[in-house]
């Protein structure tokens, strides 16, 4: 392969699938067409529609989800916890939009639900994409406090609260991956660009008072790949559901490499 | 180089055979927000321009080269075609110009809007400030791109 | 190929993440990419008021004759000018390529295939400006 492909493989293009229709007598009924792939079934992913009662299903979309594998079909498969977006399961795109679907009210969705699972990514089944590599990225960027000198015997690690206040909008993200599954530098060089969740999380500890590995840490992301090929294209701070923004984090990265220098 | 992620291509059935994984939809359904938009028109004009930039290397040296080598420049480029490219070459231009001072400003640490957490939380609402000057910038270039054409015309 | 029944699924997922964090470190950083990235921005500072000075004189220029661009070049300023917009603008645009090229071309050898001509193109069409201008305006 020598160019990146725009167009999907063969094997991903999606086809038709089935229609579970409401009850007779349903008022209010919601299209919900969601992307359906099954490693069993040996063929191409397909698109199945479920027609759900909103007058006995909850607000959002992930409550549309659950009541559709509970009463029409146990074999959609999809990631959720925690229902109140904080542990970044259900991460999915929505009418095109990369989001949490326990965050997402159905009513702010105008006709069907489109729900496939996050863009550009090895599905496992139904909604659930593979995230092996973008936490072998997070393990990549060793996500912890680094310190040479000891940690005082009686207390934590004291900080000012200005310096606590700058890690303030980093350390909320919770690694859905709503953000690297947007970006388009992701999708096309996920393999060596960290995207803007891992980079947002490096930043998190580049801006940590306590920790003591900065220079290290600007190091090993001054790299053509790791880094350069975020081009502010903002889909990442655009479509954060936590409200975030990655790309201020990025440029703040880029800020700090070329200050050390110039 | 081989591509890496094709190990996270490959999967087993219930039974052990190997299956291809599908690669999940990307362009086909995203949703583009301005910024995106902007940002390709940033690079399509930026490729466009590069082409520009010979046509002008065309237009110098043939100016340094003969009368009749310039002639057949300004020929060209006082034909139909000539106008039309000029006149999107302004455009790409000034589109260009103004979303790289926007890029710029960035870079500086201006116009990301806020670092911490913005409410409401959910992406759709509209009072990120990339999302103005990303209108700004279409506006700017519009009004821009007419005032730089009608000169052009009353001048020729 | 069916799977070795006596294998958990478990070995083999395990072996995949930990060869996975092996792919995403790669080779390494490469300690480089901020000279591209700031020069690109350096460049393109230079290039705000360049650019309105160029359209301006476009404009100027339309219809002109040749004696009218010896005229205009014949000046030390505009010589300058043009001199710093044609350097500007090759080396921005060869920065800039490069970066389309980086995104798109997965292959290495002709990713470095297109950044050699991509270069040699904006080094020639450069030169073949500041000849131009200097025989013009000198």
């Amino acid at each position: 392969m020598h160019m990146v492909a725009f167009r999907l493989p063969a094997n991903s293009r999606i086809k038709p699938g089935k229609t579970f229709a409401a009850p007779a007598g349903t008022r209010r009924v919601r299209a919900f067409r969601i992307y359906r792939w099954n490693p069993d079934d040996g063929t191409s992913p397909r698109t199945d529609t479920y027609e759900v009662d909103l007058d006995t299903c909850g607000p959002m979309v992930l409550d549309a989800l659950i009541t559709i594998k509970n009463e029409v079909d146990s074999t959609l498969t999809f990631r959720r916890s925690c229902r109140e977006g904080i542990c970044g399961s259900c991460a999915m795109s929505i009418n095109g939009v990369n989001t949490l679907a326990c965050l997402k009210p159905i009513e702010e969705v105008k006709g069907p639900v489109r729900i496939t699972p996050l863009p550009h990514m090895a599905v496992v089944k139904d909604l659930v994409p593979d995230l092996t590599q973008a936490f072998a990225q997070y393990r990549a960027i060793e996500p912890w406090l680094k310190t040479d000198t000891p940690a005082p015997p009686d207390r934590e690690r004291l900080q000012s609260k200005e310096e606590r206040a700058r890690i303030d909008g980093l350390w909320e993200c919770i690694l859905c991956f709503c953000c690297t599954a947007g970006c388009p530098s992701y999708w096309w060089n996920g393999d060596r660009f960290l995207g803007p969740a891992i980079l947002l999380q490096a930043y998190r500890w580049i801006a940590d008072s306590r920790d003591e590995a900065t220079g290290e840490r600007l190091e090993a992301l001054e790299d053509p790949f790791k880094l350069y090929r975020c081009h502010t294209i903002m889909n990442c701070t655009d479509t954060c559901p936590k409200g975030l923004n990655p790309a201020k984090a990025i440029g703040a990265i880029k800020r700090l490499i070329v200050g050390r220098q110039v | 180089m081989k591509d890496i992620r094709d190990t996270l291509m490959l999967a087993r059935r219930s039974d052990g055979t190997l299956v291809a994984r599908p690669l999940s939809p990307h362009l086909q359904n995203y949703r583009w927000p301005v910024s995106m938009a902007l940002s390709i028109a940033h690079r399509a004009t930026g490729i466009g321009l590069s082409v520009g930039a010979l046509l002008v290397t065309w237009w110098l040296a043939a100016a340094a080269v003969s009368d009749s080598a310039f002639a057949m420049v300004q020929g060209f480029l006082g034909s139909g075609f000539g106008v039309f490219l000029l006149m999107g070459w302004a455009a790409a231009l000034l589109l260009h110009l103004f979303l790289g001072i926007r890029h710029l400003a960035w870079d500086a640490g201006w116009g990301f809007g806020t670092l911490a957490q913005q409410e409401p939380v959910r992406p759709g609402h509209e009072n990120r400030i990339y999302r103005i000057t990303g209108w700004g910038v279409i506006g700017v270039t519009v009004i821009a791109t007419l005032i730089v054409w009608i000169i052009g015309f009353v001048v020729w | 190929m069916p799977s070795n029944p006596d294998l958990p699924d478990r070995a083999i997922h395990v072996d995949v993440l930990r060869s996975q964090l092996k792919r995403v470190r790669g080779l390494g950083s490469a300690h480089s990419g901020s000279g591209t990235w700031w020069a690109e921005r350096l460049t393109s500072i230079a290039l705000v008021p360049l650019t309105l000075w160029f359209i301006v004189s476009v404009i100027s220029l339309e219809g002109a004759t040749r004696a009218d661009v010896f005229a205009w070049l014949h000046a030390p300023v505009p010589l300058v000018l043009i001199l710093c917009m044609v350097v500007a603008t090759f080396w921005h645009m060869e920065q800039g390529l490069r970066v389309v090229i980086d995104d798109y071309v997965r292959s290495d050898v002709l990713r470095i295939a297109m950044l050699l001509l991509s270069r040699g193109v904006c080094i020639v069409a450069a030169l073949l400006c500041v000849v131009s201008a200097l025989r013009l305006g000198l």
